[in-house]
């Protein structure tokens, strides 16, 4: 495999018993790349993730991370990765500076070095106040920011973020962007999950959507929507489908209790919206149109 | 960060030692707090035994009955606090807390993460004998100073006994079964290891089994060393106590492979 990609999957594949959770997936991330995952629940996307952080030996296909195979060289592989799960999984029963602690033993870090580098990633991750505190005394958001802070730890080439966000209010969600900016700034590559459109357009590079373990699409946020969808679209309620009358070029898709109308130019939707006297807005088609029309189902019902 | 920098992977003796200060940095609130309940559980033992069975009894293999099952005490605090640990408190790290996930996203692998458990379940069995042993010495019934080497082989009696917990955590398909493994293999084992009797009095094909099974030499040997009678049975349960622990923990590790690595 080449050396210009940090990770490179081909035909990877997942079985549990009878069922495949991963189906052929080939993507490849460069170095210094944020790289998202983006998919609804059950969709494969942790699957996938543990396979590249050693956790799960894959049913079939070829990986590669570093330039090494997860299924010889794990230790070499996650000795040079940081990994948050999708789960906590701190000590519950020690403080957050005794969980890295404990943690950087792990790697093998020399205790002056371990010390030095707590205080330094407390203060990146803004928990300095909470170096004593009990786990449990902590918010989710302070817990989700410890464990990102624990994967920093080895200093990393490689972050792995499964679903970084998932139930944290907007304040810490814009932190943790901020946060993982700065990271690649520095030039670490970052992986990671996200049910979030605009999570995934805020941090990503390019984006691979997945459903029912396979890749519906790959590449960057807005080509992605400017190659498959037109550029304007007309949200409507569905109760409304019969009072519209529809000139030809308009594309339609239904989904849940909503009537989308796409257009190229928003002179063809205004047609219609004027129907309504401007009851309902013409908005250009971001991430989330996409993400229906690819799954035929929205993010949120499927959560 | 320093993304070009590289980082030694530490070895496996570092790795099984990180795990085993993981347990013991975790879980070191309630390391003397358990203890408790192994100090109290011999001290009723013996009053009861001591004011009942004892004066029935009079004395077993040559030496007096609390003398006797002395030893035996020391070897089921060993056995009960690492039976426990191995198979519930994996089960929790495994199912609840998700501990292994965070261990095994580091340059530890499941051998490392198992291997490191099993030695921190050693050092717990070896306090635990100790606190019985020195509990005991009160009462007179430890008369040689050789007792002082009953945790060592509490060392080995946990990690054999850790290892079976290990087993039943690989084997449980829910929390209660683990009840099948404490009742049906764990206090059997207890029963018929010549901890309150001699197996002479058994039959003699029992007899063989009992001594084939992980535990009667355990305690052979720590009568020995809380009586200071040694004899010949010393150069087989020996070797034993020191092996067999071994090949069990090896085993159990590649089990629990099994079991993690989905
Ligand atoms: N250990 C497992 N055993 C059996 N099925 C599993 C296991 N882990 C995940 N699955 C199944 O694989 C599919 C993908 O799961 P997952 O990768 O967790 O999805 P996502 O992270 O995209 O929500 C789901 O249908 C899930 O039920
Ligand atoms: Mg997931």
């Amino acid at each position: 495999m080449s050396n210009d990609h940090l990770i490179e999957a081909r035909q990877i594949v997942k079985n549990y018993d009878d069922f495949r959770a991963v189906d052929g997936v080939d993507f490849a991330v460069k170095p210094g790349e944020c790289f998202g995952f983006l998919g609804p629940n059950g969709a494969g996307k942790s699957t996938l993730m543990k396979m590249i952080y050693c956790f799960s030996p894959r049913g079939g296909g070829e990986l590669s991370i570093f330039g090494l195979d997860p299924d010889k060289s794990p230790a070499e592989i996650k000795n040079r990765m940081g990994v948050v799960a999708q789960t906590d999984n701190l000590d519950e029963d020690v403080t957050v500076t005794q969980n890295l602690q404990i943690y950087g033993g792990f790697f093998g870090i020399e205790r002056t070095e371990l010390n030095a580098k707590i205080k330094e990633l407390l203060a990146f991750m803004a928990l300095e106040a909470k170096a004593d505190s009990g786990i449990r005394e902590l918010s989710g958001g302070m817990k989700r920011r410890l464990v990102i802070a624990r994967a920093l730890l080895n200093e990393p080439d490689l972050i792995i973020l499964d679903e970084p966000t998932t139930g944290l209010d907007p304040q810490v969600r814009h932190l943790i962007w901020a946060k993982l900016r700065e990271l690649k700034a520095q030039g670490v590559t970052i992986l990671l999950t996200t049910h979030y459109m605009e999570e995934a357009h805020e941090l990503c590079d390019r984006l691979l959507v997945l459903d029912k373990g396979k890749v519906l699409a790959m590449g960057k946020p807005e080509e992605l929507v400017k190659n498959s969808l037109p550029a304007y679209v007309l949200e409507l309620p569905a109760s409304q489908k019969d009072q519209i009358t529809l000139s030809g070029s308009l594309q339609i898709e239904l989904h849940g209790d909503k009537l989308f109308l796409f257009a190229a130019a928003p002179s063809e939707l205004e047609k219609v919206a004027v129907q309504f006297k401007g009851q309902f807005r013409i908005r250009t088609t971001g991430l989330e149109d996409l993400f229906l029309k690819l799954t035929g189902r929205d993010l949120h019902e499927s959560e | 960060m320093n993304p070009n920098k590289t980082r030694k992977i530490p070895s496996f003796f570092h790795l099984v030692g990180a795990v085993w200060y993981r347990h013991y940095r975790v879980y070191q609130n309630h390391f003397f707090t358990n203890s408790f309940p192994t100090v109290i559980e011999p001290l009723i033992l013996m009053l009861s035994f001591g004011w009942g069975l004892a004066m029935a009894v009079g004395s077993m293999d040559g030496v007096d009955y609390l003398s006797f099952i002395a030893p035996g005490q020391a070897m089921m605090a060993a056995v009960y606090t690492s039976a426990f640990e191995e198979s519930y408190g994996t089960y929790f790290r495994m199912m609840v807390d998700h501990n292994y996930d965070a261990m095994l996203s580091t340059p530890i692998n499941v051998t490392e993460v198992f291997w490191g458990e099993l030695l921190y379940t050693g050092t717990k069995g070896a306090f635990f004998s100790l606190v019985v042993v020195l509990v005991l010495s009160c009462f007179g019934i430890i008369h040689s100073f050789w007792g002082l080497l009953v945790p060592v082989v509490g060392f080995f009696t946990a990690i054999a006994f850790g290892s079976l917990g290990l087993f039943a955590a690989r084997l449980v398909k829910n929390i209660n079964q683990f009840n099948f493994f404490i009742t049906g293999v764990v206090s059997p084992l207890i029963l018929f290891s010549g901890t309150f009797f001699s197996i002479d009095k058994m039959p003699p094909y029992a007899a063989v089994i009992a001594k084939v099974l992980p535990l009667y030499f355990f305690i052979d040997v720590s009568r020995m060393l809380t009586t200071g009678r040694f004899n010949s049975d010393l150069y087989i349960a020996l070797p034993y106590i020191l092996i067999v622990p071994m090949v069990m923990g090896h085993f159990a590790v590649k089990a629990m492979y099994k079991k993690m690595i989905q």
